[in-house]
């Protein structure tokens, strides 16, 4: 029961972060992405420098330990 | 075609109105508590964490949780990899309506804006070959030199030709270069191939780093031309990475799900 429990949570997640494979056939060309800030430091101060509200995501760029993919 | 929150062009656009900033979850103590205080079920953080701020990064605008499902709805399950139109127009109406609210200064916001930058090269070679981009890397040993270098590649890296085509680090040392082929230890903004998974990286081109914004442009954009994103699907990256050995080393525990199974974790292969 727990392990389903588990994949429900992992797979959650899936819809949220599959546009990086969804993306891959067409990523040389030219695409409209979201820019981000890679660290909480960097994107808080920017956020209160410009007053704008925070989008805030955070990921394991991993799977089962395997790196280079969200 | 590709349904998901954040490849949704609605949401996209609304996401310049926004600050966004996105962590890698259990490679920052310090981020791993700020997360916490945002979503953890039980105390320990998990995987992912969603959720939209106040400019002050003190007040959640939404439900937080794993992902945006949490705060749109939306499916959630086994084998998911579209989501409905309707939590996606959700979140992009939500966002647009959170953007008037709090509009920002505008021109009277002082200061240039910085480069988004990634927390440091190893994690960048990472997140770069995870999202399939080319890394820029403002390289001096002078933190003077790479201010003044900073300056003038944000003024191309916000612009319309650039912004969201690539992403960003500082280094101040060689040996941060360790992973990377075709590295001379010359200062310069280097534009780097990541490894398909993301270990290593490979210099596609060094730009003067005296080279004013009105310069980098054409070699800057030569440059990114020639990066070659992987073209493997999800589950062809997790074989091969298998295959090859290919393992990341995490800087803090892995503690999702933690409290999902009474505090007991399996160990990972």
């Amino acid at each position: 029961m727990n392990r389903s429990i588990l994949l429900v949570g992992v797979f959650s997640v899936a819809p949220f972060f599959s546009n990086v494979q969804a993306e891959a056939p067409k990523a040389a060309a030219k695409t409209e992405k979201i820019v981000w800030h890679g660290t909480w430091k960097g994107g808080l101060a920017e956020a209160q420098r410009t007053g704008k509200p925070i989008m805030l995501v955070s990921a394991v760029p991993q799977c089962h330990s395997v790196p280079g993919v969200w | 075609m590709d349904r998901s929150f954040l490849a949704d062009k609605d949401v996209i656009s609304a996401s310049r109105k926004f600050v966004c900033i996105r962590l890698a979850t259990y490679e920052n103590a310090e981020e791993n508590e700020v997360l916490k205080g945002f979503y953890a079920r039980g105390g320990n953080l998990e995987n992912t964490v969603f959720t939209l701020l106040t400019p002050d990064g003190k007040t959640k605008l939404v439900t937080a949780g794993r992902s945006p499902v949490w705060a749109f709805g939306g499916v959630a399950g086994p084998g998911v990899n579209a989501q409905p139109e309707e939590p996606i127009k959700k979140m992009g109406q939500t966002m647009e309506a959170i953007a008037l609210a709090y509009p920002g200064k505008g021109k009277a916001a002082k200061g240039f804006p910085p480069l988004p930058y990634l927390a440091d090269l190893r994690l960048a070679l990472n997140v770069t070959a995870a999202d399939r981009q080319p890394l820029v890397v403002v390289y001096s040993k002078s933190a003077e030199q790479r201010k003044k270098m900073e300056q003038e590649l944000s003024k191309v890296a916000w612009s319309d030709q650039f912004i969201g085509g690539a992403q960003y680090v500082p280094a101040s040392d060689a040996s941060e270069f360790k992973a990377v082929k075709n590295f001379k230890a010359t200062s310069g903004f280097v534009v780097i191939q990541p490894g398909t998974f993301g270990l290593t990286g490979e210099v596609i081109e060094v730009i003067d780093a005296a080279a004013s914004a009105g310069k980098l442009v054409g070699p800057l954009a030569e440059a990114l031309g020639k990066h070659k994103p992987s073209q493997l699907t999800y589950d062809q990256h997790r074989q091969a990475g298998t295959r090859a050995g290919a393992r990341w080393q995490r800087a803090t525990p892995n503690t999702d799900g933690l409290s999902r199974r009474g505090g007991r974790r399996r160990p990972q292969r």
